[in-house]
């Protein structure tokens, strides 16, 4: 009687202790990945020597951790758009691999619209895994969730996207389609959901800031696997009742999070990154095949003759003066969006093009920087100092040298830095400097880059700045296509246009210095 | 836009990245001799990484 009261009182004990014998606890296992952008290869990131990520090293990453456990292999978008290895073929190549991997699900990241809804709903159509997006409103092959279920855990994964994609793509990209609130979409997916899954996991592409808000106002999310603000979250953050992770970007990183589920909750977790190294021997053949596949149809495109120059396209003198490379290429940025004007930097044109045969990798050599197109609402005045900031690196070949179009200029390199432009024209007229005009450029020069600063002194003057319904609003703000790169729209532009003859037609003219202030 | 690199504000177009935030701020160079951009978490962040509204980071040299 006494060892039967002894042994009964141990088997008490050990089940207080041990609370998971009573009711079963399952692993389970989220890989994730976000922010792709169709870097197939190893690279060495920009400040780094070290080679980093190669898909077919992480897909041979996520076989192995997936044979351990139960798993989900989740994107959280921006995954088709970016590197040419995905841009060539508009982003078919990265569903391939995808497709490949055996992805579970992946959310929409805002630019994976950069290639046109026609492109996307192809793209969605390849995809043996479902796409979602549960706040786009138009694009009706998106699923708002899905249900999947692991060792009988039933996993709800809802997909959300920044409600500002349409600041981030050209508009025609997004026509007909409305981003909704996420805050309010999650509220009404997570009432849907109750009692229909153990788990809620929402997969999104928010940013990590934009994450940890929507984990601080909508309870009821287990875990947010996120992308966007390419963020390395190197263990996972825990913000109430919700776990946020996030794998940084372009594969170097393969996110790993194991949950341990009792009683349809998170009874434990455990979290890290698995950095990708590239290692002979370390690669996943499939995956490496079709890198190599799509990699020579790449090259296969490089190779391809767009059109025809009359005349040598000179990229040699453009810190130093007016070259018809340079007004062929300000024209293309001023025609892309329409503007009254166009102001490039010479530097940023890296090469120059023989009288011949013009081939994509010819434009990709001539302007090999990841820049976009925008447009912003210059005064006058504003045009005239970033003109005299064009000027002012003469002496030192300086690559902030402007190139132009809409737009003609005389200026003396003899006077002083500063007082060096002596006459402003656009469409042939005298420029006013209280009007506004529209003036394209690319976001290195908007940004501030090479010094110029008035695009950035216009952008804080555009204080009306709003989303309304998805649209950009902002009197400054003309337009910004950042899904498409100006090299891209250059190779269009020729390819259109079959035979090209740019002149140097006298938009920058150098007079003597007559002593008396610039305009 | 307005975010906040090193302390400093600076004003970037909606859209714009953590590249265009330290090219208007002087510090991508920075970053090409080795220094590392983080968020006000800690976390470090890729240069194409989207910034938010009032968004803090920080250039600084690799943590470990």
């Amino acid at each position: 009687m006494k060892k039967s009261i002894l042994f009964i009182g141990g088997l008490l004990i050990f089940f207080l202790l041990c609370p998971e014998v009573l009711s079963q606890t399952t692993e389970i296992r989220i890989l994730h990945l976000n922010d792709f952008h169709g870097f197939a290869e190893p690279y060495r990131p920009f400040g780094s020597s070290e080679l980093l990520g190669g898909i077919a090293y992480l897909a041979a990453k996520a076989k192995e951790l997936r044979k351990e456990k139960p798993t989900l292999l989740l994107a959280a978008g921006d995954m088709i758009q970016g590197h040419n290895w995905a841009n060539l073929s508009q982003g078919e190549s990265v569903i391939e691999l995808m497709n490949a991997m055996g992805f579970d699900a992946m959310v929409v990241g805002n630019h994976e619209f950069d290639f046109g809804s026609e492109a996307l709903k192809k793209r969605i159509a390849e995809a043996r895994f479902p796409i979602l997006g549960a706040n786009v409103e138009g694009l009706q092959a998106l699923k708002p969730f899905i249900v999947k279920e692991l060792s009988g855990i039933k996993v709800a994964i809802v997909g959300l996207v920044t409600s500002e994609t349409p600041i981030s793509t050209h508009p025609r990209n997004v026509a007909g389609f409305r981003f909704l609130p996420v805050e309010e979409v999650s509220a009404r997916y997570i009432q849907e959901l109750k009692g229909r899954a153990d788990l809620i996991l929402f997969l999104t592409h928010l940013g990590h800031a934009a994450d940890r808000i929507l984990a601080e106002k909508v309870e009821g999310i287990d875990v947010i696997v996120g992308g966007h603000s390419h963020t390395k979250v190197a263990k996972p953050v825990r913000l109430g009742q919700t776990l946020i992770v996030q794998a940084w970007e372009h594969g170097k990183a393969l996110g790993v999070l194991d949950l341990k589920i009792q009683d349809g909750k998170i009874a434990g977790f455990d979290g890290h990154l698995e950095e990708i190294r590239p290692k002979a021997g370390g690669e996943d053949p499939t995956i490496q095949a079709i890198v190599e596949k799509y990699r020579k149809r790449a090259e296969a495109v490089l190779e391809t003759p767009i059109g025809e120059a009359e005349v040598d396209l000179d990229g040699e003198n453009v810190r130093r003066r007016e070259t018809n490379l340079g007004n062929l290429i300000a024209d293309i940025v001023r025609a892309a969006c329409k503007a009254e004007a166009a102001i490039i930097n010479g530097g940023g044109i890296r090469m120059s093009i023989a009288k011949g045969t013009i081939r994509v990798k010819d434009i990709h050599s001539v302007l090999p920087f990841d820049n976009y197109i925008v447009a912003i609402g210059l005064t006058g005045r504003q045009i005239v100092e970033a003109l005299e900031h064009g000027v002012s690196g003469l002496e030192e070949n300086e690559g902030r040298f402007p190139q132009v179009s809409g737009l003609s200029f005389r200026y003396s390199p003899s006077e002083k830095k500063g007082r060096r432009i002596k006459e402003v024209q656009i469409a042939g007229q005298p420029l006013d400097p209280n009007r506004e005009y529209a003036v394209a450029t690319h976001d290195f020069l908007a940004a501030g880059g090479d010094g110029y600063k008035a695009f950035g002194e216009a952008i804080r003057s555009s204080r009306d700045f709003e989303t309304i319904g998805g649209l950009m609003k902002g009197e400054k703000i003309l337009s910004s296509d950042s899904g498409r790169w100006l090299r891209d729209v250059v190779v269009e532009y020729i390819r259109g246009q079959g035979r090209i003859a740019p002149k140097v037609e006298g938009r920058i003219q150098e007079v003597p210095g007559d002593g008396r202030m610039g305009q | 836009m307005d975010v906040w690199v090193n302390d400093r504000p600076i004003e970037i177009l909606p859209g714009m990245t953590v590249k265009h935030a330290l090219i208007q701020a002087g510090l991508l160079e920075k970053v090409k001799s080795g220094l590392r951009v983080y968020d006000e978490w800690g976390n470090e962040i890729g240069l194409d990484g989207a910034l938010a509204q009032g968004m803090k980071i920080w250039v600084k040299e690799a943590w470990g």
